[in-house]
């Protein structure tokens, strides 16, 4: 490559990447360079800001053509920018949990902290605009190396530790699985470029190719299974979840899972959508290996919701919670509606304000108390009516109750089921079911809040990084809610992801 | 003004969060909270009537949601019908809040009361600014809502808790009726807004028989909430409410919300000739059939009830009749004249604690301002000429007439006559006559309430020269846009509407004001018919027996499915739920090989499944 085709790429595009990758190496220069007793909580603000400007650069090039550079294997196309204002949102959030993190032996490493968030989060915008498997898997192994490290930073933590642990191996595992699955596909097309592969699967027109690749779209499906927390890769979550520090847990159930769908939709509609199938469906390999999807999407409701009836700790709950939620996603995507991404979307942007919110509130509590049992949250009403009140907010909108952007959002996945042709009414009626019973202990959460007595009487004061989120996630989940026209006019602008293929 | 007229209901709204919130602590003082909201409201509702007079229609709307194609929106409008009534409800509303002030003293639940009041009048204000059925049917739940927590506010009495739950459940059977013509309107038109639907029930869209199924269809719901036979029932026990919320609720705004309905979607009924006849012999009957009720009742507070319903009768009639003039006409004047008698009964309940009219005359000279006001009310109901009710009864028999209802027109008129006798009947029972309660210390109401009352009365005479074929027809030619047909009225009808009224207000005179005829000449004459108008024909008794005891088989037969088969699946979901929390939970053992197991597990399986189905699921 010459330096002349370098320099004619549109390196704007990048500007959101290169603004977080910039503010990483500042803050990393700036934790090498500052005397060891200075207080580093302020670098977490840097990060802050920095992610707020790849977000603003990011809205700003919504209005731009699709482009892709270096090869095609970096793409600008609505899909990537749509997704890249969900994880620097969610990432922003996260940050501004992690500037409030206040563990009970206090946190030796915060430096580093703050950077390798910033560098996670540079994972996940590069995965949601790669267009070759090797920039996706890049992507992919940024995001995840440095969650990690993140899982483990409380490093006199044994539960820290444990989780770190469990993390890494379920990671290999998961990362071994979906390299499996590539490299069958790689054999089959003789490229790693996104497009040309969609290009050469068109052409597999022998049934044992295509059994072939049916079977790397299971690999594929069970190895990114692991990102998005969904069975059968979704049983690390509660304990990795548990031992991780606050803002971490909250940017693995939000940024991580949002990457996670990224990648899945990514990699099977531009794969799999174009190739041929003899089975049920023959048009494409997508739409006759729907009901896989669709089993693992029941699967995971049914597991994530039963499963969080019996939690005492509010990390775990809300990771069982988070499972199911992922199979409310796994819906939108099983049933392949025309509105598919779009209700997507909404919903994880629905998720990341009501789950960020929620951890805000977890963090704060269990900070206090060095645990997260459920009991610290009784009689929160008396202890911080407003912070109770924003609780039941984000519970609400959880338990996708009316009035929330939680039901805005599961009702755009439940309606895109029954819209298409034949209609999913099994997996609409196991969503609804598990929803009912996900009710049960959201609104256990909700009667130790109003309630039940507090241990304590000494009121909640809430720091100011931890008031900014608590504040926006309420306001969002409630904005979107009653005005959920405000959020398809921002995806009116992608007009249904069109150029996802060009 | 008009942009701005979708701020007219947060105020009350404010009042009912507000006082919910730091009510408890401002015990008696929230009245001045709820007071100054409708005061706002009202004010803001006269400037966008104002406004309106000299403009046009306004409409605001924005998508609200959007379903695939399907685009729900959400908005208000300023049409003249709306602004209208946007000033009867906020002034009504108001003068009740004033009213309670002192009617509701002393109450311990004094805020909460007021709060009530709020949520009511948002409700009804936003009912009557919704530009689609969709919004229409939300409000109208909502002012239901409000109905309902104030006809049981005593919820400590038996009576009032059991009418409150007859008056949800009676006006929930006619939205159910609602419900469906409104989800039949939106599968045929695609749209909830009126305007759609207006115009696919012109262009042909709607098929004729569907623009007369739904049509009657949501006719059904204005019946319940009208209170209009056969679902009338609810609406004389819903006097077991506090009478200021008699007064507001069942008598000047929200009975009125299933007349306002049919009104707002009159060119749909207009569209289907089976649908306004439908509309105008129920009106008609109606009207008949609770005036013959109400010659007999004893209870102040019912008898004012069923003349409600015999009124709301006569509104149908005036729409169904083709006269959407006449209708809003009479909804406005009676808004003024039931409230006022309303008030002033509750002035008198107040004063010697009983309902009873058999209990109490004599109080006219006790009483020097409610007697004259009360009289005023009964007056205008009556349809004494230069009385507002005169204008507005004659105008709907004059539409009854000139639409070829002859049959209605004489049930009307009799309905007149029958009207003139019940109202005077009690005037005479209450004020006239000798003093029959054992009440010692009778006194005049404080000014609070009657100050409203004084207001009301003054409207309730002069509400009738917006439109009066004497002076002009103002109300009709600006509800129409200047389209109001004057219709040349023989002039026998407003003679015999007269001569009919004062006939009926002679033989209340003879039988209880001067006594020269005996109270039972009648009724000893025909004890068969006096008991059947007592016990109110049997309706209440009839749905006991027919539909209330097959609704206990039905219940008990329901209950043993639900206790031995219902109940089982529950447990087994329960059991079966619980299983697997703890089979999952104990799968969950912390070790991290099990959980790379049941991967490969899981993938196996996926795997296999795929072997053995060739392929493909």
């Amino acid at each position: 490559m010459s330096m002349h085709t370098l320099l004619q790429y549109k390196w704007s595009m990048m500007t959101p990447e290169f603004i977080v990758l910039i503010t990483a190496l500042i803050l990393s220069l700036a934790d090498l360079w500052m005397p060891n007793d200075k207080n580093r909580r302020p670098l977490a603000w840097i990060a802050v800001v920095g992610v707020v400007i790849a977000l603003i650069a990011t809205a700003g090039l919504i209005p731009a053509k699709p482009v892709s550079i270096l090869y095609d294997t970096f793409r600008i196309d609505s899909f990537s920018k749509a997704f890249k204002l969900l994880v620097l949102a969610g990432g922003a959030l996260c940050l501004l949990l992690a500037l409030d993190y206040r563990p009970k032996e206090g946190l030796s490493h915060r430096g580093e902290f703050y950077y390798l968030l910033l560098c996670a989060l540079l994972g996940a915008m590069i995965m949601a605009s790669s267009g070759d498997l090797i920039t996706l898997f890049v992507g992919l192994e940024l995001l995840s190396v440095s969650s990690y490290i993140l899982a483990g930073i409380r490093k006199t933590s044994a539960q820290s530790n444990e989780s770190a642990l469990k993390y890494v191996i379920s990671g290999g595992i998961a990362t071994a699985i979906t390299l499996f699955g590539m490299s069958y596909i790689f054999g089959l097309t003789g490229t790693t470029n996104l497009k040309e592969m969609a290009f050469e699967v068109q052409k597999l027109a022998d049934s044992n190719y295509q059994y072939l690749l049916a079977l790397a779209f299971l690999l594929l499906l069970v190895g990114l299974s692991f990102k998005i927390s969904s069975v059968p890769f979704h049983m690390w979550a509660p304990d990795v979840y548990q031992g991780a520090p606050t803002p971490v847990t909250a940017f693995l159930s939000v940024v991580s899972k949002t990457a996670g769908f990224v990648i899945l939709l990514r990699l099977f509609i531009t794969i799999f959508a174009a190739a041929p199938a003899h089975g049920k469906d023959p048009s494409s390999l997508l739409l006759s290996m729907q009901n896989y999807i669709a089993v693992l999407a029941g699967l995971t409701m049914i597991i994530g919701n039963t499963v969080a009836l019996r939690q005492r700790s509010m990390k775990r709950l809300f990771a069982y919670s988070s499972i199911a939620h992922a199979g409310y996603l796994l819906v939108g995507f099983a049933a392949m509606s025309w509105v598919m991404i779009d209700s997507i979307w909404f919903y994880l942007l629905a998720y990341v304000l009501m789950n960020v919110g929620a951890f805000a509130i977890i963090q704060r509590l269990s900070d206090e108390a060095d645990s997260d049992d459920m009991i610290h949250f009784a009689g929160l009403y008396q202890r911080n009516p407003l912070l109770a009140v924003s609780m039941g907010i984000f519970l609400l909108s959880l338990a996708g109750i009316p009035g929330t952007a939680g039901f805005i959002g599961k009702l755009n996945i439940f309606l895109g089921a029954l819209m298409t042709e034949p209609g999913h009414y099994m997996l609409a009626a196991v969503m609804i079911a598990t929803t009912v019973v996900s009710y049960v202990y959201y609104f256990g959460v909700f009667v130790q809040i109003f309630f039940r007595p507090a241990d304590e009487a000494a009121s909640v004061k809430l720091p100011v990084g931890l008031t900014v989120t608590v504040v926006l996630c309420a306001f969002g989940t409630l904005l979107f809610g009653i005005f959920p026209s405000l959020a398809y006019q921002v995806l009116a602008q992608f007009e249904h992801f069109g150029d996802f293929l060009q | 003004m008009m942009e701005i007229a979708w701020i007219v209901p947060l105020f009350p709204l404010f009042s009912f969060f507000f006082l919910l919130a730091v009510g408890k602590k401002m015990k008696e003082t929230s009245a001045y909270v709820g007071i100054l909201m409708t005061l706002l409201s009202f004010l803001l509702s006269l400037a966008v009537l104002f406004d309106r007079l000299g403009g046009s229609t306004y409409k605001a709307e924005h998508v609200w949601l959007t379903i695939g194609s399907v685009k729900l929106t959400a908005g208000f409008a300023v049409t003249a019908l709306n602004a209208w009534m946007l000033v009867v409800v906020s002034l009504v509303s108001f003068l009740v809040h004033i009213y309670s002030k002192g009617y509701m003293h002393g109450d311990e639940r004094f805020s909460v009361f007021y709060a009530y009041l709020g949520l009511f009048t948002f409700a009804m204000l936003g009912l009557v600014l919704s530009p689609n059925l969709l919004q229409t049917y939300v409000f109208w739940e909502l002012v239901g809502l409000g109905s309902f927590l104030l006809i049981g506010f005593y919820f400590y009495k038996e009576e009032a808790k059991a009418a409150a739950k007859k008056a949800f459940i009676m006006t929930r059977i006619g939205d159910v009726g609602f419900f469906i013509g409104m989800i039949l309107l939106f599968w045929q038109v695609g749209s909830f807004a009126y305007d759609d639907i207006f115009r696919a029930a012109e262009d042909g869209t709607l098929s004729q028989t569907m623009v007369t199924l739904t049509a009657i269809l949501i006719f059904i719901g204005a019946v319940g909430k009208s209170g209009q036979f056969p679902l009338h029932t609810w609406l004389p026990d819903a006097m077991e409410g506090p009478t200021p919320v008699s007064a507001l609720i069942h008598a000047a705004t929200m009975v009125a919300a299933g007349v306002y309905l049919v009104a707002a979607l009159f060119p749909l009924y207009e569209a289907s000739e089976t649908a306004m006849l439908t509309v105008a012999v129920v009106g008609g009957f109606t009207a008949l059939f609770a005036a013959t009720i109400g010659l007999v009742q004893t209870d102040i507070k019912r008898v004012l009830a069923y003349s409600t319903v015999s009124q709301l009768g006569y509104m149908m009639l005036a729409l169904g009749s083709g006269s959407y003039v006449a209708g809003i006409f009479h909804l406005t004047t009676h808004a003024f004249f039931k409230a006022l008698l309303f008030l002033a009964a509750g002035s008198v309940i107040h004063a010697v604690h009983t309902q009873d009219i058999e209990k109490m005359g004599g109080l006219w000279r006790k009483m020097p301002l409610t007697g004259p006001l009360f009289l005023i009310g009964t007056l205008a109901i009556s349809g004494v000429p230069l009385f507002s009710g005169f204008f507005s009864k004659d105008e709907i028999l004059v539409a009854a007439w000139t639409h070829g209802h002859v049959a209605l027109f004489w049930i009307a008129v009799v309905t007149a006559f029958f009207t003139a006798f019940y109202m005077f009947r009690l005037f005479f029972l209450v004020f006239g006559g000798e003093k029959r309660h054992d009440e010692k210390d009778v006194h005049e109401a404080p000014a609070v309430m009657t100050l409203p009352m004084i207001v009301l009365a003054v409207l309730a005479v002069a509400a009738g020269y917006v439109h009066t074929p004497w002076f002009g027809t103002f109300l009709g030619d600006w509800l129409t846009d200047g389209a109001y047909a004057h219709e040349t009225a023989p002039g026998w009808i407003m003679a015999v509407a007269t001569a009919v009224s004062l006939l009926g207000i002679f033989l209340a005179w003879l039988m209880y004001g001067k006594r020269s005829l005996a109270r039972d000449w009648l009724s000893s004459r025909v004890p068969y018919t006096y008991s059947l108008l007592w016990n109110k024909y049997y309706i209440d008794e009839l749905y006991m027996r027919t539909v209330g005891y097959a609704a206990t088989a039905i219940s008990l037969l329901l209950s043993y499915i639900d206790r031995f088969v219902v109940e089982g699946i529950a447990r087994l979901i329960a059991a079966t739920v619980h299983t697997s929390a703890s089979l999952g939970s104990r799968m969950q053992n912390g070790q991290v090989q099990m959980y790379g197991a049941v991967t490969f597990v899981g993938l196996a399986l996926l795997v296999v499944i795929l072997a053995f189905t060739g392929g493909y699921l």
